[in-house]
């Protein structure tokens, strides 16, 4: 999966678990700052993504993430075990 | 001033020297206790309670029944074999007194008896005159228990009598028990409220010379009813509520020795458990006290208590089987009725439950962040979050992992319990919850969220 289609994916979950439009959101927003993601939504997104992509992730260094950018490189590396 | 300096170290340091994890923590001395009578220091070494025979006395069917309904017969013999368990072979829990009024005090003493358990000795209790000693007598007790009040409000009035006269009615019925062969035990009732020199050490001193002669089985013991909970564990407080001087004097100025003093207190003022271990360091060997502090108004020390101090004291479990005391909180709520407050110490529904989610997460990381002692080893009893709108993913996921039993790398992460977290939130953000998540409600929730888990773990 090239790093184009994990961002798609990041995106989609990501406006379906906030109740956003997809095309409002941006890899630079941060998910508690701008997207407003209180703790336990970070929680549920994180499960959704690893529900999408069939992997499992250390909690720890998946809640590290703070941005949508981030969470697309860190699943881009995941997948790709760059 | 000392100037202490940051020690910036690789490891934690956990000082398990005091924490064990594996025992309660350890109560470790350094030094002597001083102490100021007639003007003079003197001193206690605390460190004496490792070696010396300390132990524990119960009053449960006693005191611990004068003030709550009577048990029954059968509640009486499990729960006395159930107290020999706990105190081991090595007979931590010495003696149990009983009443010997009734028919039935006296046939539960026959069957508890009829169990041929080593410990706890069966001994009596008495008022202080001959018509109850008969029954002492009749029962084949070795030991009893005898009612003498020491302070003048129970001599004058409550008796209505005079020092003297109640001193001669005292030791009139002492000698009639060593006559018997029976070891008398003196009650020194209300002795934190007594004249000690103008009435206690006399008659202290009396009984004495009674028994000098006695082999040492049947030397007079000295109970010290601290009957209102008046006594004091402080250092240098003045008496008759200071616990280190009665016990100094009683050993010093009137000859009982350590293992012929006993204490018993009562919880009136939140001091009876403290009270009945200082009085141990303070050089007495026996602490009386009843299952569950239950005891006439605030209780008696609860035994249990005592047990875990007796381990942190020591050092060591000495043969004490700990977790009988959570057999005996189920035996007391499912067959007697009898429920103890949910946060009560080491038995209590809740007294190692969590519910606020940091705590949750602390104790999901390393358990003895938040658990006071490995008590699941020792109680048969792991710790456990309470569900409520506070306990956060982290007590999810801890209630999750016990519930399914899942261990180490088994163990699921916060994003597994994400579904159930959500519905908890729900229940209290949409739904207006006020009250705690149910165990029940949340093996729902693991059903229908982690069927797979549920299957392999639970369905069986």
């Amino acid at each position: 999966m090239t790093r184009r289609e994990i961002a798609e994916h990041i995106v989609k979950i990501t406006a379906r678990e906030l109740n956003m439009n997809a095309a409002e959101i941006k890899e630079t927003d941060n998910f508690a700052m701008e997207l407003g993601a209180d703790s336990l939504k970070s929680i549920e997104l994180v499960a959704a993504f690893e529900e999408e992509f069939g992997v499992s992730v250390i909690e720890e260094e998946a809640l590290k993430v703070q941005s949508v950018g981030g969470a697309i490189d860190f699943f881009d590396k995941l997948l790709n075990k760059h | 001033m000392r100037t202490y300096e940051l020690q910036n170290v690789s490891q934690p340091n956990l000082l398990e020297n005091i924490f064990p994890y594996s025992l309660p923590p350890l109560i470790k001395f350094e030094g002597k206790i001083q102490e100021t009578i007639d003007g003079k220091t003197v001193e206690f070494d605390p460190n004496e309670v490792k070696t010396r025979d300390i132990h524990i006395t119960d009053t449960t069917f006693r005191d611990g029944q004068q003030a709550r309904p009577p048990y029954k017969k059968e509640h009486m013999v499990k729960l006395y074999e159930m107290m020999s368990r706990l105190g081991g072979p090595n007979g931590v829990i010495r003696q149990s007194e009983f009443f010997l009024y009734t028919k039935n005090d006296r046939e539960t003493i026959d069957a508890c008896r009829s169990l041929n358990l080593r410990f706890p000795e069966i001994t009596g209790w008495i008022r202080a005159n001959k018509g109850d000693f008969r029954l002492v007598k009749e029962m084949g007790l070795k030991e009893t228990g005898m009612l003498t009040s020491s302070s003048d409000y129970h001599i004058f009035h409550k008796q209505n009598q005079t020092r003297q006269q109640a001193m001669d009615q005292y030791v009139e019925v002492a000698e009639a028990a060593l006559e018997a062969g029976i070891r008398p035990r003196c009650h020194l009732e209300d002795i934190t409220r007594a004249d000690l020199p103008g009435f206690v050490f006399p008659f202290v001193q009396r009984l004495e010379r009674l028994t000098e002669n006695q082999p040492a089985h049947m030397k007079v013991k000295i109970r010290l009813c601290d009957t209102m909970g008046f006594g004091l564990s402080y250092p240098n407080v003045a008496e008759p509520r200071s616990i280190p001087k009665l016990i100094w004097r009683l050993r010093n100025e009137c000859g009982i020795s350590s293992d012929r003093l006993e204490w018993h207190g009562h919880n009136d003022f939140h001091k009876v458990h403290i009270n009945g271990a200082s009085a141990w360091i303070y050089g007495l060997n026996a602490l009386n006290g009843t299952l569950f502090g239950f005891g006439e108004r605030c209780g008696n020390p609860p035994l249990e208590g005592a047990i875990v101090e007796y381990i942190a004291l020591k050092g060591s479990l000495s043969g004490i089987n700990l977790s009988v005391v959570t057999e005996m909180v189920q035996y007391y709520e499912k067959v007697i009725g009898t429920h103890l407050p949910t946060n009560y110490p080491f038995v209590g529904k809740d007294f190692n439950t969590t519910r606020a989610g940091i705590h949750a997460g602390g104790l999901r990381k390393f358990e003895q962040i938040y658990n006071i002692f490995d008590t699941t080893a020792l109680l048969n009893r792991p710790p456990r979050v309470s569900i409520t709108d506070k306990s956060g993913t982290d007590g999810i996921a801890l209630w999750v992992n016990e519930y399914l039993g899942l261990k180490g790398d088994e163990r699921l992460s916060i994003t597994k319990v994400a579904k159930i977290q959500r519905w908890v939130m729900d229940q209290y953000e949409k739904e207006g919850r006020m009250s705690s998540i149910t165990d029940e409600e949340l093996e729902e929730q693991v059903k229908t969220n982690l069927p797979d888990y549920y299957e392999k773990h639970r369905r069986n």
